[in-house]
């Protein structure tokens, strides 16, 4: 029983740990005066109306919609019809995809940063592009993973010999059958990827800098100067993410029960 | 007094009774089989008995021990798993000498009993093995001796055998008993497999709906099913209902049943003293090894099975008339 | 070679490394610890409510870099909301603690690792059948023998593989501690930044040198993790 207690205590320990902080910062958000009291002096939406006027802000925000989405978009154009194919077609070279695919994923942008501007900064392209090739090759796991799941649920070669056996063709079983069966697991990869590089910061701010300025450079700067704003692009960003985070969770489990049907 | 005593025994979970009324009393040396649909309820008195789920309400109670609050550790009660439960990160040897090791047992007594119990279940070349090196079959013997080694008062297998295939489970079924009779061990199966509980058991108690629908030897079970669900359940019983048969036999049946079954291999084409007549056209023949089903109609579908003798066919469309004798029509409650 | 040369000679960036790597050990080792517990308490509650968890730890994942930085400035940054808290009611926890410094980094870290963590421990634990707990149960074994003999021999790999991501984790992170310490405590991911940024005098052939380095310790670590899970793992093969 003592030992049970102990397990109970490290688990709200780590749940309190994990909201603190977020909820603080939500707060901060909307408190008038907050610096010398346990709660705010008062509640205000002064803070949020500020930023929202703000171009920089909206400007900020456009861009890092912008180059996320890019990124994804160009990711599923590309990256996608290339795991399908290898896939479904040559399954002996998917160990070289999961390798590229753990590869990626453990390779930290400060690395990948300096890599990126010993290569590239000569060559005379801009570097925004750069950093947008980087966002599609670094998003490959999550795209993967979404890809690979659907993918493995269900039988996907037998699929598309069944379809074209009742006289579908191969551009027809595709879109027909096998998109909208893997769709939801790529929907979801696709939008932890958007969330993933909407947050990121260490190579736009070391390749490109202040020349492209997303929210997270923008909440960079605001950090030296106002708390309050700087809580209130928090905010957004938090809200995003938690919308983000439950459309991913929504669609992951409602695909999951379609599989189990 | 009975070894193993249960009484009274309800399981609900919320609402929803899984488990009426049940009463067992089981031998010390008996070899007890739970037979029933999946479902019915078999394998939650196993896990009361063990203490891993607790009853709602009854008694359980073995050697004249009541087991109420007893921890399943301190039950000395034997368990294999349908998914054998092996410890991965043992080998045969470690998993099968655990228990001894919980009880402290020294270690030349241990390396002992350990290569005793292996040699038992045919596994002495296997004791280095770790459990993903072995193949179904080998793995469930390696569960068995496991529980075996603590000398249980009582060992239960649930669903042992069923992730096996057919072969090496029908191998397996004659080595549980052998072993059952050689140590003299009491054991309660759950299956659901009519043959397995047939073929090993001294008493077979069938379930259904979370409750014990018979009792009695395979042979009384099997010979005189007291419902229908039992008979449909063990056999390929044909079942009638009292007005149909009467008409098709053309007489009137004594007692009080509206029910009455037949087993198929009861049936035969050559007439006997004494025999009722069942006739129909027959419609199907299906070979099952060395038994021929055929299927009849006539005033009621019913099957009959022979063992499958050179020279014997029966010829679609022909009507034929099939003996049986009085006793095998069983009436049923 | 010059570059690599002036890395092992030059003391600033070899304190940057043991900085890192004590950082990065430390929090990583925390986080494990107290995930360990958390999740073994959060397998008592139902297949829904773990997932609603896993949810939510999954949105704080997200919650990393510079809005985590600043959510710890507002916790306890200077005039941050507990050092007001602790300063009024003259509890001196917090005045030698500073946020800005490496007890402040180690928090931060430790939170990025904890979701991390959690992520990584919920499928191993999931992966023990509660049919072994039974049948050593039913053997006469106590819940602290199941896990000192079973539990925790069957999850070591796992628990050792996710120690090594949460290293190489810590060790890659630069935005939190460059937004908190703007390039002042002495990191390697920091130097590296600082050093292509060119704040002062950007000298990119040096930061290559030390990236190598770091992708040499990360890789190594991995690879130790790999050979250690390979070592207990053949006898479960």
């Amino acid at each position: 029983m003592k030992k049970r207690g102990l397990a109970d205590f490290f688990f709200l320990l780590l749940v309190g740990y994990l909201l603190l902080p977020v909820l603080a910062t939500m707060l901060y958000a909307f408190a008038t005066k907050w610096n010398k009291s346990i709660l705010p002096e008062g509640l205000t939406l002064k803070w949020l109306a500020t930023l929202f006027r703000d171009t920089d802000f909206i400007q900020a925000f456009g861009r890092s919609v912008l180059l996320a989405g890019g990124a994804v978009s160009i990711a599923l154009l590309v990256i996608v019809p290339a795991i399908f194919v290898i896939v479904l077609y040559f399954p002996k070279y998917e160990k070289w995809i999961q390798m590229a695919v753990v590869m990626v994923y453990s390779f930290p942008g400060i690395i990948l940063a300096v890599g990126l501007i010993r290569v590239y900064s000569k060559i005379g392209i801009p570097m925004i592009f750069v950093v947008l090739g980087a966002y599609v090759v670094g998003i490959l796991p999550y795209i993967y993973q979404g890809t690979r799941n659907s993918l493995r649920n269900i039988d996907a070669r037998q699929l598309l010999d069944a379809a074209q056996l009742l006289g579908a063709s191969k551009r027809q079983a595709f879109t027909k059958i096998l998109l909208p069966t893997v769709y939801p697991g790529l929907f979801a990869g696709a939008l932890l990827s958007f969330s993933v590089l909407f947050g990121e910061f260490v190579l736009i701010n070391l390749v490109v800098g202040s020349r492209f300025e997303t929210v997270q450079i923008y909440l960079m700067k605001k950090l030296s100067t106002s708390g309050h704003i700087a809580s209130a692009v928090v905010f957004i960003y938090l809200v995003l993410m938690g919308l983000l985070t439950f459309v991913i969770a929504i669609v992951t489990k409602r695909s999951k029960g379609a599989t189990n049907l | 007094m009975s070894y193993l005593i249960i009484e009274g025994l309800h399981k609900k979970y919320g609402q929803v009774s899984v488990l009426t009324n049940i009463h067992m009393e089981i031998q010390k040396g008996e070899f007890i089989t739970l037979l029933g649909p999946s479902g019915c309820g078999k394998s939650t008195i196993l896990r009361i008995v063990a203490g891993l789920t607790d009853a709602s309400a009854g008694k359980i109670s073995i050697e004249g021990k009541d087991m109420n609050g007893v921890q399943p550790k301190d039950r000395q009660v034997g368990m294999v798993f349908q998914s054998y439960a092996l410890f991965p990160n043992m080998t045969v040897h470690e998993n099968v000498a655990f228990g001894l090791r919980m009880q402290k047992v020294n270690k030349t007594d241990m390396e002992q009993r350990v290569h005793e119990m292996l040699a038992l279940v045919h596994l002495s070349e296997k004791a280095n093995a770790y459990p993903k090196e072995l193949s179904g079959g080998q793995q469930q013997r390696v569960a068995l001796a496991r529980a075996l080694i603590v000398r249980p008062k009582v060992l239960l297998l649930d669903e042992p055998l069923s992730a096996l295939d057919a072969q090496i489970r029908k191998k397996l079924q004659a080595d549980l008993r052998s072993i059952q009779r050689k140590l003299n061990m009491t054991m309660i199966l759950v299956t659901h497999d009519q043959e397995e509980a047939m073929a090993v058991s001294d008493r077979i108690f069938v379930m259904n709906n979370g409750s014990i629908a018979q009792t009695g030897t395979p042979t009384e079970i099997y010979t005189r099913p007291n419902n229908e669900f039992i008979a449909n359940f063990i056999g390929h019983y044909n079942v009638f209902p009292r007005q149909s048969l009467e008409k098709m036999l053309g007489k009137s049946l004594i007692g009080q049943s509206t029910k009455f079954a037949i087993r198929p291999e009861a049936l035969h084409l050559d007439q006997r003293d004494g025999d009722l007549c069942l006739s129909g056209i027959a419609k199907q023949s299906l070979m099952s090894g060395n038994i021929i089903r055929t299927t009849f109609e006539g005033e009621m579908t019913f099957t009959m099975e022979q063992l499958h003798q050179q020279g014997y066919s029966i010829e679609m469309g022909k009507s034929y008339k099939c003996y049986v004798a009085q006793e095998d029509v069983i009436a049923l409650s | 070679m010059k570059q690599y040369e002036s890395i092992f000679t030059n003391d600033y960036i070899l304190q940057g490394f043991k900085n890192s790597i004590t950082l990065s050990v430390i929090s990583a080792m925390i986080a494990l610890l107290i995930t360990l517990f958390a999740v073994y308490a959060m397998m008592k509650f139902s297949e829904p409510v773990r997932e609603k968890i896993i949810i939510l730890t999954n949105l704080t994942s997200n919650f990393s870099g510079i809005p985590l930085a600043f959510a710890f400035i507002v916790l306890l940054g200077n005039s941050g909301l507990f050092t007001l808290l602790f300063d009024k009611w003259d509890i001196d926890v917090l005045t030698s603690f500073s946020l800005y410094s490496w007890s402040g980094l180690l928090l931060i870290y430790i939170y990025f690792q904890l979701p991390l963590s959690l992520m990584l421990l919920y499928p191993i634990y999931d992966g023990i059948q509660q049919q072994w707990k039974e049948a050593a149960a039913l053997l006469g074994a106590s819940s602290w023998q199941f896990w000192m003999k079973i539990g925790i021999p069957v999850m070591l790999p796992g628990i050792v593989g996710t120690f090594s991501v949460l290293f190489a984790n810590a060790m890659g992170a630069y935005a939190s501690a460059y937004a908190l310490t703007s390039s002042n405590y002495n990191l390697v991911a920091i130097r590296i930044g600082s050093l292509i940024k060119g704040d002062i005098f950007a000298q990119p052939e040096l930061a290559s040198a030390i990236a190598v380095i770091l992708a040499v310790t990360m890789v190594t670590a991995m690879l130790i993790s790999e050979w250690s899970i390979s070592k207990t793992r053949r006898k479960v093969k």
